[in-house]
């Protein structure tokens, strides 16, 4: 089989089965799921298809999409190594992420809706994946942003689901009008958005990259990857089923971002490049002050996907890409794992998403404890387990390049230790603190499985040298860069030292807690700060109300003043002034008609002998 | 395959897509004809008729459609009576579909099939009126499409635009007597302007006939003086501005939708709108270039206004008619856009635009209708929570109001990109590039709300008051048929552009030679590398020694 016709089907077999859901098995919900998993799965054997047939070698295919005089869009597929790694997270976590879901909805009333989004959602990822150039990318980048609104709005009877995909869409918007702008600012620099001809024009002729339009194409990230200013729509998100948290807002859609930039890494300067360090490490450390004070489990975890996609970004930006798409895999496998574990915990809970009214789930709970304990350590980066590869790289890195840039990622992940754990022993040690959490069973095999399946992958995702080097073979570059680096004994303390630091504090403090947080009782300065997360979303929701209302309502009434007032009716009116003039003449008496008669005849003469002049 | 007929003193011979072209102006029309003389008083042969006078321009519409070939460049299924028509002013009976003209008429074929069953359907008072005024107006969409002839292509859009006024006025909502008055004075002044544009062009310009070719044949002999082509375009500008609602004539677009019956709304605001943009793109722009880009610094500005202002105007609305006009009117505004770059790009573009719009709002008006037939009102304050109750009206609410939104994979989309990027192509027009992209967080914010206001959320009170009288039920069979086949034909456009794009972009690219030769245009780099061999790698090279910015070196 030609391998453009794997892809075409990889693309869109889940586009078909789709569609087929919504119009077949609209109100088979089983079928509608089963369907969804098989095609996931198909999905997986294709794209292990497609990374394991191509020799390593790069694979460029392409077709006339539309062509309209100086415009020429092409449909085609770009498979080279960072395109291999990303449609193996995309299609084993989603796999997993698929199976997960058939016992976590099980009892959803709209189960094709839920199943049919997913697969919506695989298509326009898998989209994202492999296109070849970036009007093809910005095609599938908003299909994720629909697909998004679609799921979040899963429970669209809460307000706040309505709200929150509302949110999450808008917000993306705006930064995909700067990926727009900087489209089309490409376009006419280069004469091309193709990514191959791209990186070979920029190889020949540097000029063609500036820092305004790297900075243009990178909103379109920065809204997608949530990060600072637009980061507001993903804790909001956790509106949606968890499993599409897990999938979208953790593994997936959320990094496609970091994937983007490395996609163009070649069109960013060095101006760029810094600017994304410093958004990287300030939105590590922001992201993890906000997860610190969080109640709702799903919450924290977004907060802290945030912290983690700062880490990303920060490495992208120490120009490390192959470490920043290492961080990404290893964060789809223990973030995935993390927020299957909470919905494992929240429909065990019967949907109790407050952390402090669970409680001893430890007993209850066994292997969702277990593996849930094996993803905060990952995270924290204890040592020998997958985060601590990827994330310890980008420390080094920092540690030898930039100074002020590892001094903001360390204490993010000190942060990170300290915050994870305080979620694992609120969670799962200590007592119940309510009847949802005391009655809470272990759930079935179907959710436990994927769960046991992650956690190996958390444990051993670090280790590239295990994994088929068609996979891995972007990452090996950066990763040797590293190892030959200097200072790694130093690091090994370092590291060891925050996560112990941060595991010791949280054990401290959390160890046996109420319904309260202790933290708001010894320092409710600094917990009301970070609550308040530096008023982002006041600030937002104060244009919304105060500004852009007040200002809509302004430019209405202006257009009704104005326009259907003064141009319309204004019009009118002189139309009728006239009417009016004219009507005084007809008075209807016949002595006025005389005079005016007179009058008129005065006029002609006079006119005749040239009284007004020539 | 040929058919013979016996006309009055010649015979006339027809193929089977003449037969169509014909037929899809003549069909709907004899229909009204038999409607308005009172004929026949069986209901159901009635209805059949009328399916039957909506189905005939639809299937002739989807037929010439595809069988549209547009490699000869010329006009396709060309019909040409020179005796029908006044020779001695040029006019001339003269039909035929080019690449532009094509994908609009099957366009209106579409929303006609669309407009006309919800017509049958509506159980309006007086039904059989009403489906003699919308025939009439239907037969009018047809043939101002397929008229080669300016003077026959203004006289059926008259056709269309007549009945209209009559439909406000009788089957309108509220205020329809003042708000039917008032959008015929404005449409008839906006009609009357660009006639005087076109009589000025027939006058002005010494051609063998009124048509396009001929005038554009005439004019590469003889060119018009600046100053001459600057009145004319400007007349011609905003005659037909008015009736597509340019900022700031725009004002009679969201009250007269607002007020008109469904039907009514769709097929205007869909397809009769298009008169003045086709106008724009076909007529007024390839035949007075210079005209056009001396206004076209003005009409980048009220096209911004378009979008800008009108946008905003439509966020502040509660009212889903007027929410859905004001959003129409907006989005004519990329069209104008389109127009006032004066590039066979951004043209092409809007043409794109306008058939994919044309589906989109005429979807629209149609699914607000639904929504009124369930709710009772067209307040969105009033109402919310529907989504539970009616999954189907709300699946195609939301996948319409993205439509119109420009996500991809739907029509809109691909008109919306052209048209920025050709605002990009001449750097003067970055400035509109940036402030007309806001537009898509702006349509962003008023479609969603009003996805999040009618269908999420819980019922609001009232609604659970007018469920108590009133049984909410998702939409019939009979409702679904009209808003799927539109929302199929947006999805076709969306999935393979070219369906349309390749044939837009032939007649286009041959009707706006001057702009490419008048305007200095950039290569842009990749030209140079594809095109060139040594001798630009030398230039280059140069380039790269002057400017040192270059790619990061942290990874070294």
């Amino acid at each position: 089989m030609e391998t453009e016709t794997v892809l075409f089907s990889l693309l869109l077999l889940p586009l078909l089965s789709a569609l087929v859901t919504l119009f077949f098995f609209r109100k088979r919900g089983n079928i509608a799921s089963l369907l969804s998993v098989a095609t996931s799965g198909g999905i997986l054997v294709f794209s292990l298809f497609i990374i394991f047939n191509g020799e390593n070698e790069v694979f460029h295919w392409q077709t006339t999409w539309l062509k309209m005089s100086e415009w020429e869009l092409g449909f085609g597929f770009l498979i080279d190594a960072p395109a291999r790694l990303l449609l193996f997270v995309v299609s084993f976590v989603g796999f997993l992420i698929h199976i997960f879901s058939l016992g976590y909805m099980a009892d959803d009333e709209s189960k094709a809706r839920y199943f049919g989004g997913l697969s919506m959602f695989m298509f326009s990822m898998i989209g994202i994946t492999i296109a070849d150039n970036l009007i093809m990318i910005f095609v599938f980048w908003e299909l994720v942003g629909f697909s998004s609104y679609l799921l979040i709005a899963h429970y669209f009877t809460t307000e706040e689901a309505a709200q929150a995909s509302k949110k999450a869409f808008i917000v993306n918007r705006v930064g995909d009008f700067g990926f727009l702008i900087g489209i089309v600012l490409t376009y006419w620099a280069a004469g091309t958005v193709n990514l191959v001809e791209l990186a070979d024009l920029v190889d020949f002729d540097p000029t063609i990259v500036s820092t305004v339009l790297g900075l243009a194409l990178a909103c379109g990230f920065i809204g997608k990857s949530a990060q600072f200013p637009l980061h507001v729509w993903l804790p909001d998100a956790m509106a949606g089923p968890t499993p599409v948290s897990a999938l979208i807002h953790a593994a997936t859609m959320v990094a496609a971002g970091i994937y983007l930039l490395i996609r163009i890494e070649f069109m960013f300067t060095v101006q760029a490049l810094s600017f994304f360090g410093v958004l990287g490490g300030v939105m590590g450390l922001y992201a993890g002050f906000c997860a610190l004070v969080q109640r709702d489990i799903k919450k924290i975890l977004a907060y802290s996907t945030l912290s983690q996609l700062g880490y990303m970004t920060a490495a992208f930006g120490l120009g490390i890409p192959g470490i920043a798409l290492f961080h990404l895999m290893t964060h789809a496998f223990f973030k995935a794992l993390m927020f299957l574990g909470s919905g494992s915990v929240i429909h065990a809970c019967h949907h109790e998403q407050d952390i402090f009214k669970y409680g001893g789930l430890r007993k209850k709970m066994p292997v969702t404890a277990l593996t849930f304990l094996v993803g905060v350590l990952a995270i924290s980066g204890v040592n020998f387990l997958s985060g601590y590869f990827s994330k310890d790289a980008i420390l080094l890195t920092a540690y030898n390049t930039n100074m002020p840039l590892f001094f903001l990622l360390y204490s993010g992940a000190i942060l990170t230790a300290f915050y994870m754990f305080r979620l694992y022993f609120i969670t799962f040690e200590g007592e119940s603190r309510s009847d949802s959490a005391s009655n809470a069973h272990e759930n079935g095999a179907l959710m436990t499985g994927p769960l046991i399946l992650l956690s190996i992958l958390s444990v051993f995702g670090g280790y590239h040298s295990l994994f088929p080097i068609a996979i891995v073979e972007s990452l090996i570059p950066d990763i040797e860069m590293v190892a030959e680096m200097s200072n790694h004994l130093w690091m090994i303390v370092l590291g060891t030292f925050a996560w112990v630091i941060g595991a010791i504090a949280a054990k401290n403090l959390f160890g046996r807690v109420g319904d309260q947080d202790p933290l708001e009782q010894k320092l409710p300065i600094f917990f009301a700060l970070c609550k308040s997360k530096l008023f982002i979303d006041e600030i937002y929701e104060f244009y919304v109300k105060r500004i852009q209302e007040p200002f809509v309502r302004f430019i209405e009434v202006m257009e009704l003043l104005f326009i259907s007032g003064l141009l319309v009716r204004g019009s009118a009116g002189v139309a009728g002034l006239f009417a009016l003039i004219g009507k005084a003449f007809y008075v209807g008496k016949i002595h006025a008609y005389a005079f005016w008669f007179v009058a008129g005849t005065i006029g002609f003469l006079a006119y005749a002998v040239g009284l007004f002049g020539n | 395959m040929q058919l013979v007929f016996l006309g009055t003193d010649n015979l006339i011979q027809m193929s089977i897509y003449q037969i169509l072209l014909l037929g899809s102006i003549v069909v709907p029309a004899m229909v009204s004809i038999v409607f308005y003389s009172g004929i026949g008083r069986d209901e159901l042969i009635l209805k059949k008729l009328a399916y039957f006078g909506f189905g005939f321009p639809f299937i002739a519409g989807i037929v010439l459609f595809l069988s549209f070939d547009g490699s000869n460049g010329a006009y396709c299924f060309e019909i040409f009576q020179p005796r029908m028509g006044l020779q001695k002013l040029k006019i001339t009976f003269h039909l035929g579909l080019n690449g532009v003209s094509s994908p609009l008429f099957a366009m209106a074929g579409v929303v006609g099939l669309a407009a006309g069953l919800t017509a049958i359907h509506s159980g309006a008072e007086r039904l059989r009126l009403y489906l003699a005024l919308l025939l009439t107006m239907q037969a009018g969409l047809m043939g101002l499409f397929a008229s080669i002839d300016l003077f026959f292509y203004y006289l059926f859009h008259e056709f269309a635009l007549i009945p209209t006024f009559i439909m406000i006025g009788l089957w309108g909502g509220r205020d329809r007597r003042s708000i039917a008055l008032e959008i015929t004075i404005y449409l008839t002044l906006g009609a009357l302007i660009s006639l005087g544009g076109l009589v000025a062009l027939n006058v002005m310009v010494d051609a063998e006939k009124f048509d396009f070719p001929s005038l554009s044949l005439a004019l590469s002999d003889f060119a018009l003086a600046d100053s001459t082509q600057f009145k004319i375009f400007g007349l011609l500008l905003f005659g037909f501005g008015i009736l597509v609602a340019l900022f700031p004539f725009h004002t009679w677009a969201a009250k007269g939708y607002q007020c008109a019956p469904t039907s009514v709304s769709m097929l205007h605001a869909g397809v009769l709108k298009k008169f003045g943009l086709y106008g724009l793109i076909q007529i007024a722009s390839p035949l007075l270039p210079d005209g056009a880009l001396a206004w076209s610094p003005y009409l980048l500005w009220l096209a911004l206004g378009n979008v800008i202002i009108v946008g905003f105007v439509a966020i502040a609305q509660n009212n889903l008619k007027s929410m859905v006009g004001y959003g129409s009117v907006m989005h004519m505004g990329y069209c104008f856009l389109g127009v006032a770059v004066c590039s066979p790009l951004g043209a092409g573009s809007g043409v794109m635009l306008m058939v994919a719009h044309g589906l989109s709002v005429s979807l629209m008006f149609l699914l607000s209708t639904y929504v009124y037939k369930r709710s009772g009102t067209f307040e969105m304050d009033e109402m919310g929570g529907l989504g539970k109750k009616t999954p189907v009206l709300s699946c195609f609410f939301v996948a319409a109001t993205l439509a119109t939104i420009g996500l991809p994979g739907f029509g809109n989309f691909w008109g919306e990109f052209g048209v920025f990027l050709s605002l990009g192509q001449n750097s003067d027009h970055h400035l509109f590039l940036f402030l007309a992209a806001l537009g898509i967080i702006l349509s962003a914010v008023f479609g969603l709300r009003a996805v999040a206001k009618i269908f999420y959320g819980k019922s609001s009170n009232s609604l659970i008051e007018h469920e108590k009288e009133h049984t909410i039920c998702d939409l019939s069979l009979s409702e679904i048929f009209p808003a799927a086949v539109i929302l199929s034909a947006l999805l076709f456009l969306g999935l393979w552009p070219r369906g349309i794009s390749d044939r837009i972009d032939y007649e286009i690219y041959s009707r706006y030679y001057h702009f490419n030769s008048s305007q200095s245009m950039s290569l842009p780099p990749c030209c140079l590398v594809k095109q060139g061999g040594q001798e630009n790698n030398q230039t280059l090279s140069l380039f790269q020694e002057k400017s040192p910015v270059s790619k990061s070196s942290a990874d070294e």
